[in-house]
């Protein structure tokens, strides 16, 4: 198996290494760069545990080949904080008991984001879609949708 | 996963070079992919990224016919102006398929390549008498959609070509498509069974144009011609669309399996068939009024 040469920007830092093609993404991400927040959950991308964000586009990153995903640029759930404050996200799934087991909850935030950058006043059916490929198993979602308008209310604030 | 090698091709030339070798796995949005790569015990030895093939990314309007590249995602067609005008059920299908993440990866090609009974885009490209551009450094053939399905993850594919464009006529503008379908679950779900429909009416609001496809039920997402064929000359009712669910019962061959029922599926046919001929024909109607 030849190595390929991949070229990553992830939180906009650059990253140039050589790896074995037979690797995902979300692989790369939690055992080369050490984000650990990328969660591997079915590894077949029915529960969103991986979602990341790739050129501006939702995705799951455990469904992509690092030889894909050459030349991207990629956002984690480590890149949202700024100057130590965290993203409106964040702190309204805290604030409003969105997390509890917290295994969802950064593949939850990166889909949401990915929404609200698209549209900053989505009503709840948006939202709810937008969420349809994550899965939770503890809060049963009314907490995450209500996390996620209270994001998008804040942020329209900014 | 097991161990390949993975090539990039520079354009669409050069990956009809590559293709000549025998056993090359492509690449797409690696959807259905990467997840049966996962579970193979013997993978092929070389794996053809197309993914970034810019040149067959595009949806565009071509005397009256729509052209659609076999690498253009569910997202694109979505988003597309000329799919929304004159696809709406294969917006609506796209719509539907899989979450938003998949939907930004997974691409029309590959849904149809990858042949499944229950692909959502192909109940909705069949009702637009779809045809796929096969090309290979031989040149390029096409066929009819309806024909390049054969059988549950079998096409009429050779293994040095690939599937370039999806192509239809561009619809009168006196009909109107509807698609729809049925899984456990709204979001993030694999049909149980699916179907869209096409109709046209005449000026006294007779069925002068009837299509309908159903996935699914069958080996491969099929036409149902006879129940077609019985509703031109018809005025839409409640009544009609009842008076076809034997014909429906005809033209399908739906198997158990873990999804549901044949005996499940035999009624969500008939039940889909109705709602989407009736989507059809209400917004039809609804547009002839305005």
């Amino acid at each position: 198996m030849k190595k390929i040469r991949v070229t990553l920007t992830v939180n906009g830092h650059t990253h140039l290494f050589e790896t074995d093609p037979n690797r995902t993404l979300l692989e790369v991400l939690r055992e080369d760069i050490g984000l650990t927040g990328v969660k591997e959950g079915c590894g077949e991308g029915e529960c969103g545990a991986c979602t990341v964000i790739m050129n501006d586009e939702p995705i799951n990153s455990c469904l992509v080949l690092i030889g894909q995903a050459d030349n991207s640029n990629i956002e984690t759930i480590e890149g949202l904080a700024k100057d130590g404050k965290p993203h409106p996200l964040q702190k309204a799934f805290v604030e409003l008991g969105a997390v509890q087991c917290g295994f969802c909850t950064p593949g939850m935030i990166m889909a949401s984001k990915a929404l609200l950058d698209r549209n900053s006043h989505p009503d709840e059916e948006q939202i709810r879609e937008a969420l349809a490929g994550n899965i939770c198993r503890c809060t049963g979602y009314k907490k995450i949708i209500e996390a996620v308008q209270s994001a998008a209310e804040e942020m329209s604030h900014e | 996963m097991e161990a390949f090698d993975f090539l990039v091709p520079a354009n669409l030339q050069h990956l009809a070079t590559l293709l000549q070798t025998p056993g090359r796995k492509l690449i797409a949005g690696g959807t259905d992919l990467i997840p049966s790569l996962r579970q193979a015990h013997s993978l092929p030895a070389q794996i053809i990224d197309i993914s970034r093939l810019r040149e067959l990314r595009y949806i565009r309007e071509q005397n009256r016919i729509v052209h659609i590249g076999a690498l253009t995602s569910f997202r694109d067609v979505q988003n597309s102006r000329i799919l929304n005008e004159k696809a709406p059920a294969l917006v609506q299908a796209a719509g539907q398929i899989g979450s938003p993440m998949i939907r930004t990866r997974g691409t029309l090609g590959g849904n149809i390549a990858h042949a499944s009974p229950a692909a959502d885009s192909l109940p909705a490209l069949l009702i637009m008498d779809a045809s796929v551009t096969l090309s290979s450094q031989k040149g390029q053939r096409t066929q009819m959609l309806c024909d390049f399905l054969l059988n549950p993850g079998k096409t009429d594919i050779h293994s040095d070509e690939i599937l370039t464009d999806i192509f239809f006529e561009k619809p009168s503008t006196n009909c109107a498509a509807s698609f729809v379908k049925i899984g456990p679950r709204r979001g993030m779900t694999i049909a149980i069974v699916n179907a869209a429909a096409l109709v046209g009416l005449d000026n006294d609001g007779r069925i002068n144009q009837a299509r309908l496809s159903i996935g699914a039920v069958a080996p491969t997402a099929i036409r149902c011609r006879l129940t077609e064929q019985a509703l031109i000359g018809c005025l839409p009712s409640e009544k009609l669309w009842e008076s076809i669910s034997s014909i429906i019962q005809e033209e399908i061959s739906p198997i158990d399996d873990i999804r549901g029922t044949a005996q499940y599926r035999r009624r969500a046919a008939f039940i889909l068939s109705k709602r989407a001929l009736n989507a059809a024909t209400q917004s039809l109607q609804t547009r002839m009024q305005a």
